[in-house]
């Protein structure tokens, strides 16, 4: 068992770089502009989806709350730009208010156990929507009550490409981050408590403050994520914000890929943004065949993707290796 | 209403409390019994209401004498999900359940958008306009009918649980289930009749919520909400509790409207639960 301290192979360490450095010159090398739309996307999906499955997979927390985290921050970065604070700032202070938001709530939310949790956080974005309909922080922009902001000044100038790169940034660290979390006493601590949380409680794991440091981190990171997505979008607005499609996306990704599996949301993530740009062409019906496709897969295969790669020798072999 | 006037959203709070009340009732059904919350039992709700608006402009018939048809349709729905979603998902793990219910919420919203477009839509029968005065002040009758429906639904539900050999097997696999298996009940079959149950409520709450107010398809999620809520402030496994627990929300809710306007009365009612979450999560009677 490792604990803090961690090795990490260097060929494994180039298997996480050569594919980022390699999608990295995607913008540059003349690909159409839908390759990067799609590999930014997944990197979006993949940063959020890892998070959820931190807390949903690892942490016992099927939370409902992530558009909430990843709406606050990009409330948070788009008036900042109207207040002229720098993207840069805007951004990772949006993550950080989300992970403020987060740290706050926990203290209402974490009275629930399992169940009663999740439709505690299903509450919260519906009622920040309804905040955002209501209150309008700063002037101008669009009009009317509920309508929402445009991303203004340098930010809007920014080029495609930066935004493509900080996507892929936070995609990847996403992945490195749930390296490190599952391997450090943390990521031990958890794997106890989901063994069983009451003798985890008798061992000395403070269950409480272990759930609430994940909760934070998945509501930092998923901020931050869901900051580049709209500044990629360009504008902000509460109903598709705060909205439950977030919630169905980020789930899918998790569960088509593997729930409490590391590797889960990077196959789950590719298949879901494939998804989304098939049944963009069937508006009215894709949530209604991605309800189909969750109730599906967690009912015939609830390991997901990577439960079935698992029955195979060679990915055992090389997820060993790559273990150490 | 005039200004300065409490009585009446006082009255009418008190009213709506009972068909929360009556809402709330099947997910504190298949909680106490499965010990599963049905994430998609807001959106049940709302498929009854489009079933009665279904039953009242397509058949013609009056919703209320239309429950001869819904109920029936619910309470097989119900026993449908328990037997190939919901006892297939706790088999799973702890986390499959709600997922599963989830996916399940978004697939009925869905359907109803497409059968019934997102447009806003309501149970207008002859009676929706109808008034009854008490303590000089107009009101609306169907908020009469739902205090006096959520009453009567209770109270024939608590005989049922404590009176019939179903209900007391019910009752019984609720408090443990190996047990009532040694004892020679079905709890399989139990919890078929438990899922079926709470549909026949959510049946009539459905129905009940269209007549009062209009409905979209994406109206579950606030169904669950006020549902949840209930249950949260009552305390579980308490119809008394569950009933006041109704009524504190209803307050909640058009006193907020009288106050503070129609727009923040859902925002307020929202703010409510998570205060109680935070600072009682046990409910307002709970120990």
């Amino acid at each position: 068992m490792m604990g803090t301290k961690m090795r990490i192979k260097p060929t494994v360490l180039l298997g996480y770089l050569v594919p980022t450095v390699l999608l990295a010159f995607l913008p540059m090398a003349g690909f159409p502009r839908a390759w990067t739309l799609y590999v930014f996307l997944f990197a979006i999906y993949l940063a959020m989806a890892n998070m959820w499955n931190l807390l949903a997979g690892y942490s016992g927390l099927v939370s409902l709350c992530q558009p909430a985290f990843l709406g606050i921050a990009g409330y948070a970065m788009v008036i900042g730009t109207w207040l002229g604070i720098p993207w840069g700032i805007g951004l990772l202070g949006g993550a950080v208010i989300a992970g403020v938001f987060a740290l706050l709530l926990s203290n209402a939310v974490f009275r629930l156990t399992g169940v009663y949790f999740s439709i505690g956080t299903l509450v919260v974005p519906e009622a920040l929507r309804m905040v955002f309909y209501l209150w309008r922080p700063v002037g101008g922009a669009l009009q009317g009550g509920g309508s929402g902001y445009m991303v203004k000044g340098a930010a809007a100038l920014l080029p495609p490409s930066y935004i493509y790169w900080m996507a892929l940034l936070v995609g990847v660290g996403s992945m490195i981050i749930m390296r490190i979390v599952l391997r450090s006493n943390l990521g031990l601590g958890l794997a106890a408590i989901r063994d069983n949380e009451r003798s985890a409680a008798a061992c000395g794991v403070d269950v409480f403050r272990l759930k609430v440091y994940t909760f934070v981190i998945s509501a930092t990171i998923t901020g931050l994520a869901g900051g580049i997505y709209f500044l990629n979008m360009g504008y902000i607005e509460p109903s598709a914000t705060f909205n439950v499609k977030w919630t169905m996306a980020i789930l899918l990704a998790t569960v088509i890929g593997g729930i409490r599996t590391e590797e889960g949301p990077f196959f789950g993530s590719l298949v879901t943004v494939f998804l989304y740009f098939l049944l963009a062409r069937y508006s009215g019906y894709s949530l209604l065949i991605q309800g189909v496709i969750l109730i599906v897969i967690m009912l015939l295969s609830p390991q997901g993707i990577v439960g079935m790669l698992r029955k195979m020798r060679w990915y055992r072999n090389l997820t060993a290796y790559s273990e150490g | 209403m005039g200004h300065g006037d409490l009585v009446t959203p006082i009255l009418m709070g008190v009213m709506l409390g009972g068909l929360y009340a009556l809402t709330a009732l099947g997910l504190s059904m298949v909680f106490g019994v499965m010990r599963v919350i049905n994430l998609a039992h807001g959106d049940l709700v709302v498929l009854a209401s489009y079933g009665s608006y279904a039953v009242l402009t397509i058949l013609g018939i009056d919703p209320v004498v239309g429950l001869i048809i819904t109920i029936p349709i619910m309470f097989a729905i119900g026993v449908l999900i328990q037997k190939y979603l919901m006892s297939k998902a706790v088999t799973i793990g702890a986390e499959a359940p709600l997922i599963i219910a989830f996916g399940l919420s978004l697939v009925i919203q869905n359907t109803n958008q497409i059968m019934w477009t997102p447009l806003s839509r309501g149970i207008n029968t002859s009676y929706s306009q109808a008034s009854f005065y008490l303590f000089h002040r107009q009101l609306p009758m169907t908020y009469l009918m739902d205090l006096i429906v959520g009453i009567v639904v209770m109270l024939a539900l608590r005989e049922f649980l404590k009176r019939t050999y179903m209900g007391r097997a019910i009752d019984a696999t609720a408090q443990d289930p190996r047990a009532s298996r040694l004892m020679g009940v079905n709890t399989k079959r139990i919890y078929y009749y438990a899922f079926g149950i709470a549909m026949v409520s959510a049946a009539i709450a459905g129905t009940f919520l269209g007549m009062t107010f209009p409905f979209t398809p994406t109206s579950g999620t606030t169904f669950l909400t006020i549902a949840f809520g209930t249950v949260i402030i009552g305390g579980l496994g308490s119809m008394m509790g569950t009933f006041l627990g109704g009524i504190i929300l209803g307050l909640v809710q058009t006193l907020s409207a009288y106050f503070l306007g129609a727009n923040a009365q859902m925002l307020v009612l929202y703010i409510v639960i998570i205060a109680i979450l935070a600072f009682r999560p046990q409910g307002l009677f709970g120990r």
